[in-house]
């Protein structure tokens, strides 16, 4: 055992003599936890993407067009382009001619285009089109997302249109004035108000304006709007302070992590090739004594860089730690034992410490985009989801999130800790079986 | 003290040594010659049981060396060929490091430190870095680092690679004087002249075998000649070579040429030819043969090869 204190001290020392390894530990990843931040906008109350050019070309007359048009205005998503500027820098309304032409010179990539025919007689519902040109995929799914969403938040007043433009249809337009005045008649009777008020709103649509109080749509709301009423229940995190941060700064932390780790490990190809393991295996130090001084360094700095990448994210982003800090260091121990295992199992299978170096590059990426470090398993196809569940970063992430945002028990904790130190035991015992028969000590 | 008996090691299809027998005693300054290749790193490795050999046995004082057995191991310090401290750390505190692995601690390991970088001329250096130190300087403490806990047997692996000419009389001289104070030395170069300055026996080391064992003087008696006379590469002196043939072997070099006489072959006969030639006898340069021409003589290939 003093012996390997000695080993873990000599690591430790040789590692704050390094300032490089220092600062690649510790300062770059902070930088880079800060950088991401901003980029992604953690913690902004104005996040998400802001000013995607969307042209917007109104070819119908209806009054409701210019209500969606001051609808997706309203959307910071977007900045809306309306008029077509021309060489000679005079400007006209764009048409929907204009688009093609525009979109594949990159003016901008969406367009909507309200046709003249937005109501039909012959069709229940509204007509709008909407062009793409989806070079960025996400982008694409992104703005489609928040385009639908701005026009169906929309749909409930303009479908009253629609329908009275769908019933003139069906029944023709002297019948259907005969019905809107019997119906407003009806009412009137009925709840009270002024027949030709509501035969007003009935005809544009409105199917509640005129209404007395405390009659159907009562409130002011539009009765179609409450055709689907949805509740939203939170069942966790609803006192997490951060929550973007909380989810994504552990995912950032293990990267950094077996990265750093991956290279504190290729560092015994260094001592093989200096001839340190010769010199101290020629005295009474055993390889298991080694092997056993590199784990414990590798958990101890693990700890180390994941507490402080934790630390940064309170800082910079008020990340809850102090409430969780028991639990959360013993998510951190046991991902950075499983990290530690991983780093020598690389060094264990390469044969120099290059091909360590590119064979962690590749495994940690891979590991990484896979596990949900960089986004959430549940936006990858079934089979991967089922794949990242073999992977290290998966279940640390899983840890993390338990602890930070669910604030389960110790008890709800230990399944996630069993999985970490399974992986850890096999891992290791992989690595152990590798350097038995490899060069490392050779 | 330390016993070799039939030792054998392979690497795949290479036999890297081949039933190796030695015997060296307590006390002694053993050399173990032979160009890179030859084995001797294998042997240093099997003797501080970083490996195990295929066939034979190893013991020291008696007991099995092996990398199971690390009392005995305790007693055997190792200065391995590459210079196998942290550079990032200072001289001081990488003897520490190698001072604690052995168990010391303490007022005696201070004192062990001091007295090392004392020895080495490195005292006013301790609280630099080593990757600051010259690669003279870097030797030094390499050596130091293996004497700290006091072995009895000290393994050098080539120590002096890369050394300048005062680190290199530095390192001999602490080496020499370990050695009058009882420490046994086994020492690995391809150098004949650290060989021959250095080494009480000389064990010369080629393809894995030892063909020849002894003092310098038990070895130099293997040669067939007992002298050899260098002289220029002239017009006269190819009149001179002409006539030697039949006395004994001409070796010709780039501007001299060797001659070595047969056995019985008397200098005197040779100075009389060369009066009659009317060749000044300061031309003519006679020196003891050297570990370099009994190796070409034993293996047929130079040291340096």
């Amino acid at each position: 055992m003093r012996t390997i204190l000695v080993l873990v001290r000599k690591d430790f020392a040789n590692f704050f003599a390094n300032k490089a390894a220092v600062s690649l530990t510790f300062i770059v990843p902070f930088v880079l936890i800060w950088l991401f931040g901003a980029v992604f906008g953690v913690n902004r109350k104005d996040s998400g993407p802001t000013g995607i050019p969307l042209a917007v070309v109104n070819a119908s007359t209806n009054p409701g067009a210019e209500k969606l048009i001051q609808a997706l205005r309203a959307e910071k998503a977007f900045k809306v382009i309306t008029q077509y500027k021309a060489d000679d820098k005079t400007e006209r309304p764009l048409r929907e001619a204009d688009l093609a032409a525009l979109m594949r010179a990159n003016e901008f990539r969406f367009a909507v285009v309200i046709p003249e025919d937005l109501f039909s007689e012959k069709q229940l519902g509204l007509h709008l089109k909407i062009y793409t040109n989806p070079r960025n995929e996400i982008e694409t799914q992104l703005v489609n997302g928040i385009l639908q969403k701005t026009i169906f938040s929309n749909v409930p007043q303009l479908l009253g249109q629609s329908l009275v433009a769908r019933g003139r249809g069906v029944v023709g337009a002297e019948n259907m004035a005969r019905f809107n005045q019997a119906t407003a008649d009806n009412i009137a009777r009925s709840f009270g108000g002024d027949s030709a008020q509501i035969l007003k709103n009935i005809e544009s649509g409105d199917f509640t304006g005129g209404l007395p109080a405390g009659g159907a749509g009562a409130g002011g709301d539009s009765l179609l709007s409450q055709v689907i009423r949805i509740e939203s229940i939170q069942v966790a995190g609803q006192d997490v302070k951060s929550p973007a941060a909380t989810r994504i700064v552990g995912g950032w932390a293990m990267q950094f992590l077996l990265f750093a780790l991956s290279a504190a490990a290729t560092g015994l190809f260094y001592e093989r090739d200096q001839g340190i393991f010769h010199r101290i295996m020629a005295g009474p130090v055993s390889r298991a004594q080694i092997m056993w001084s590199k784990f414990t360094f590798g958990v101890c700095i693990g700890m180390l860089q994941l507490v402080t990448l934790f630390l940064a994210g309170r800082i910079l982003y008020g990340i809850d730690v102090e409430h969780h800090i028991g639990f959360l260091l013993l998510i951190c121990a046991f991902a950075a034992a499983a990290c530690t295992a991983f780093g020598m199992l690389l060094a264990a299978v390469s044969p120099s410490p290059e091909a360590a170096s590119g064979l962690a590059t590749f495994s940690i990426l891979l590991m990484s985009a896979i596990g949900g470090a960089w986004f959430p398993v549940t936006l990858m196809p079934e089979f991967i989801q089922q794949v990242s569940k073999f992977t290290l970063v998966y279940w640390a992430m899983e840890g993390f999130s338990q602890v930070l945002w669910a604030n389960v028990t110790f008890l709800e904790l230990l399944p996630t800790l069993g999985i970490l130190s399974g992986m850890t035991a096999l891992v290791m015992a992989i690595a152990v079986w590798r350097f038995n028969r490899g060069k490392i000590f050779g | 003290m330390l016993t070799l008996e039939n030792v054998t090691k392979r690497y795949g299809t290479l036999t890297a040594l081949d039933g190796v027998s030695l015997r060296i005693e307590a006390g002694e300054f053993f050399g173990l010659l032979g160009p890179n290749g030859a084995g001797k790193s294998t042997l240093m490795s099997l003797v501080a049981g970083l490996r195990a050999p295929d066939a034979g046995r190893l013991t020291l004082n008696g007991q099995p060396l092996s990398a199971a057995n690390s009392a005995a191991r305790a007693a055997l310090g190792l200065v391995p060929q590459h210079i196998a401290l942290y550079p990032k750390l200072s001289a001081e505190q990488n003897l520490r490091i190698f001072g604690q692995l052995y168990g010391l601690g303490g007022a005696l390991l201070r004192d062990r430190i001091n007295e090392g970088l004392e020895a080495m001329q490195l005292a006013d250096r301790r609280r630099d870095r080593v990757e600051t130190f010259s690669g003279g300087m870097q030797r030094r403490l390499n050596i130091i680092a293996s004497l700290l806990h006091r072995p009895k047997l000290l393994l050098c692996d080539e120590p002096t690679v890369g050394v300048d000419p005062q680190s290199r009389n530095a390192i001999f001289e602490f080496l020499e004087k370990l050695n009058r104070e009882g420490l046994t030395v086994i020492y690995s170069t391809h150098y004949m002249e650290e060989a021959t300055r250095l080494c009480s026996r000389i064990g010369i080391i080629d393809h894995g075998k030892i063909p020849a064992l002894g003092t310098l003087d038990e070895l130099l008696l293997k040669l067939p000649f007992e002298e050899e006379i260098r002289f220029p590469r002239t017009e006269a002196t190819t009149a001179l070579v002409a006539k030697l043939g039949a006395c004994g072997a001409v070796e010709p070099g780039d501007e001299h040429y060797r001659f070595r006489p047969q056995p019985g072959y008397k200098l005197s006969s040779f100075y009389q030819l060369t009066e009659s030639l009317g060749l000044p006898a300061r031309h003519f340069t006679s020196q003891r043969p050297t570990l370099e021409a009994l190796f070409l003589h034993l293996t047929g290939r130079n040291l340096r090869e």
